[in-house]
């Protein structure tokens, strides 16, 4: 009996032992799964977190990164707040130009690239702007345009280097918003580009615009690097948009305004007037220098109403000029009306119109057509001729011209563009035929890209 | 004409009245300090206003010591700085030149007008048994903190890991950089700036101790409730002194130069310094001090000055792009 109390007795402390080393072994293998669990709860989190901070980094950097862009506005890299901008632009005009009638065998009929102008503009510092336009049209490497403009206030923003002083209307307009392949004749009475200071701004709630300027001095249509004296020329303009804010007023698209510019002439070089065609119909005698003071004056205005668009301007140089011990100051006038209909009804305005459709026959986009038309006469005294400046036999003291066109816009940035000038000479005459200089009549096509 | 021109002073002062409202001030500070400047701001804006009859309005900013200093210097208004460190004050003074050189004397105690140290925020229970630096580099144990180089906290906790190495070491500078290498082998996530760094800890619930600022672990402690987390103060830690200064050139333009040297000046009064006892910053003032002694156990300090050489020279040698924190972290990864 008491083997057996024993025996029972054993056995039952034996599964009593075994019984709680399992329980041992299972509690054990529990903490180490949750130690497992825990560890690896952990790094999830981690991971978690990590990408968390990744993503927040990112959108971080997401909201200083410069954008890219590549649109009708060119092509312009610009950083996060706007406060930088790169524009990269390009203006290519191709011409070929065709002369008809009597005397056109002394031109040549010929394509040639008219204007090849890689552009680069944008602003640094929120405040400051940049444009550098060089052309490399026409076989030549000529820097138009490189300025930098403080826009810190806009009523009075400070531009320094070369630009187009402030006297000329179409002067003033891009080439690629001009209604015609080449500026009326006014324009040979205002400078190109100059190099110079001017303070200019919008006032009167944007109804008025005006410039000043101090430049060098160039010749009537030039261009030039440096001052060939210590004299400047000054130069200014005002024009008024009194009624441009009201979008009902018929009259919204008129402006109306007033260029001028004075300055001394001693030793610049002298003015060459082109025709439409591009061919100098008037130069001076040899032996003839700038000398005294020049005075341009640029009467001028325009209206937009709808598809139609009128743009007039009248130019005055009177300039010192001498040849030997004679001085004289000799006035040149010129004066223009343009007028253009969009026969496609887009707006016309002072920049170029953007088609409704643009080029897309599949889609019934065609771009829009405009038909422009212009007269215009530029004029001398008779005193050109009595002083010796000029010789009767090679330089007209006069010319008209007519001009009509057909422009079509493809795109905001493709345009075509089909030009008939005629211009007449009269008040002076050729050695060799004893009669005026023959008519010039040209035909200019061009295909144009413009983008900046 | 006569009549107009005579008016024309009262219509000038008339207009100049009517165009002054309240007179705006800029803090710009690091990361922790939000609660504390809304406490110093309100008091000191009542004070101003009862003593001057002028409304104020302060503006505070916060981020990152090193990011808010690159910011001032890249234009951001700011009348006053208060950053985690000297060094942040002194780019701003080198680099835009918005403050003479010598700022920092031109306030007691090096413009210091409180200090802080760091210390560790540790899980309920401390269940890896964390109570001294030796503790944070052990296999296991998970640390986190901010990244040196864009945090001020952080380069504190850095050369207060540093700090105690040489000290336990006899001032042996490898064994000192083997245990900083070791430290941040255990540090899973760098976050920028140290409320990234409290969020990761707390919020994510990541690792095992949070290397902080005093007062930034005291907040998380009163605000997360001590059945949450613990702070445990080592034996010894570094003194961190985040200084002051006015801007003096944002200052002048603005015309606030005057009011932004008062706002700091009423930091080391009693009020002030009482203030940033009641936020954990350990005050200049024994008064203040003595009132709150409670909430500051006593340790060993060391300085930035006394084991690094000042800051410049502690910046140069651990933060800068290719410097020891760089070598340590990469080696690490």
């Amino acid at each position: 009996m008491n083997k057996l109390l024993g025996s029972v007795l054993f056995l039952a402390a034996a599964w009593a032992v075994a019984a709680q080393t399992g329980s041992d072994v299972q509690d054990q293998k529990i903490r180490q799964l949750e130690q497992k669990v825990d560890e690896l709860d952990q790094k999830l989190k981690v991971a978690e977190r990590k990408q968390e901070l990744k993503d927040e980094q990112l959108s971080e950097s997401a909201k200083s990164a410069a954008s890219v862009t590549a649109d009708t506005g060119g092509f312009t890299i610009k950083s996060n707040d706007g406060n930088f901008l790169l524009k990269i632009g390009a203006d290519l005009q191709v011409d070929n130009r065709t002369f008809l009638g009597q005397g056109s065998q002394s031109f040549v009929d010929t394509a040639l690239l008219r204007r090849v102008r890689p552009t680069f503009s944008g602003t640094v510092y929120k405040y400051v702007d940049y444009f550098f336009r060089p052309d490399f049209g026409q076989g030549q490497t000529v820097i138009y345009d490189a300025y930098v403009e403080l826009k810190y206030f806009d009523r009075a923003k400070v531009r320094v280097g070369k630009f187009k002083p402030p006297v000329g209307l179409e002067r003033l307009q891009s080439d690629d918003d001009t209604n015609f392949v080449e500026r009326g004749l006014p324009t040979l009475l205002a400078p190109s580009r100059d190099i110079g200071y001017q303070i200019s701004g919008d006032v009167v709630r944007r109804r008025v615009a005006y410039a000043v300027g101090v430049f060098n001095g160039v010749a009537d249509n030039g261009l030039s690097d440096a001052a060939v004296s210590n004299h400047r020329d000054y130069a200014g303009r005002i024009f008024l948009t009194p009624f441009q804010p009201d979008e009902r007023n018929p009259l919204r698209g008129l402006g109306a305004g007033l260029g001028a510019s004075t300055g001394n002439v001693d030793g610049e070089a002298l003015p060459a007037y082109k025709s439409f065609g591009q061919n100098t119909f008037f130069t001076f005698a040899s032996g003839v220098a700038e000398a005294g003071h020049r005075t341009r004056l640029a009467p001028q205005a325009y209206y937009y109403l709808g598809p139609f668009g009128l743009l007039t301007e009248y130019g005055l140089t009177e300039e010192g000029l001498q040849k030997g011990t004679v001085r004289r100051d000799i006035a040149f006038r010129a004066w223009q009306v343009q007028a253009t209909f969009l026969l496609t009804g887009e707006a016309k305005g002072f920049t170029s119109p953007t088609p409704r459709k643009s080029f897309d026959p599949r889609n019934q986009g065609w771009g829009a057509v405009e038909l422009a038309v212009r007269v215009g006469d530029f004029s001398t005294e008779q005193g050109i001729y009595n002083y010796g400046f000029a010789a009767v036999t090679a330089a007209p003291r006069h010319a008209h011209e007519w001009v009509g066109g057909v422009n079509w816009y493809l795109n905001r940035l493709f345009r075509t563009s089909l030009d008939y000038g005629n211009t007449n000479f009269g008040g002076g005459a050729t050695a060799a035929a004893g009669g005026n200089r023959p008519s010039e009549r040209a035909l200019i096509l061009r295909f144009q890209v413009n983008f900046i | 004409m006569k009549r107009t021109l005579r008016m024309l002073p009262a219509l000038m002062l008339g207009s100049v009245l009517f165009a002054a409202g309240p007179v705006k001030l800029l803090n710009v500070s690091y990361d922790p300090t939000r609660e504390l400047y809304q406490e110093i701001d309100a008091a000191f804006a009542k004070q101003w206003k009862a003593k001057t009859g002028a409304d104020l309005q302060i503006g505070q900013s916060h981020g990152g010591s090193g990011k808010q200093a690159r910011s001032v210097i890249d234009g951001l208004q700011a009348d006053v700085v208060t950053l985690a460190l000297a060094y942040d004050i002194d780019s701003i003074a080198e680099r835009a030149h918005l403050l003479p050189a010598n700022w920092q004397s031109r306030l007691p105690n090096n413009s210091t007008p409180y200090t802080s140290t760091i210390v560790f925020l540790v899980r309920k229970g401390n269940p890896k048994h964390i109570k001294d630096w030796e503790d944070l580099v052990r296999p296991g144990v998970s640390v986190i903190t901010p990244n040196p180089k864009t945090s001020g906290g952080a380069r504190w906790s850095y050369l207060a890991a540093w700090g105690y190495a040489l000290k336990r070491n006899n001032g042996d500078d490898k064994k000192a950089e083997d245990f900083v290498a070791r430290l941040y082998r255990n540090v899973p996530v760098l976050d920028s700036g140290a409320r990234g760094s409290t969020t990761t800890f707390v919020q994510r619930g990541i690792g095992d101790v949070l290397l902080d600022w005093e007062n930034e672990a005291s907040l998380a402690l009163n605000e997360l409730g001590r059945d949450k987390v613990e702070v445990v103060t080592p034996a010894i830690s570094i003194l961190a002194e985040p200084p002051v200064a006015v801007v003096d050139k944002v200052a002048a333009r603005h015309g606030t130069a005057a009011v932004a040297k008062a706002y700091l000046e009423f930091l080391y009064t009693e009020e002030g310094q009482e203030i940033g006892a009641k936020n954990y910053y350990r005050p200049r003032s024994a008064q203040a001090l003595a009132k709150y002694a409670s909430r500051f156990p006593r340790l060993q300090f060391f300085t930035i000055d006394e084991l690094f050489g000042g800051w410049q020279k502690a910046q140069k040698r651990h933060f800068e792009d290719g410097g020891v924190f760089d070598r340590i972290y990469l080696a690490g990864k």
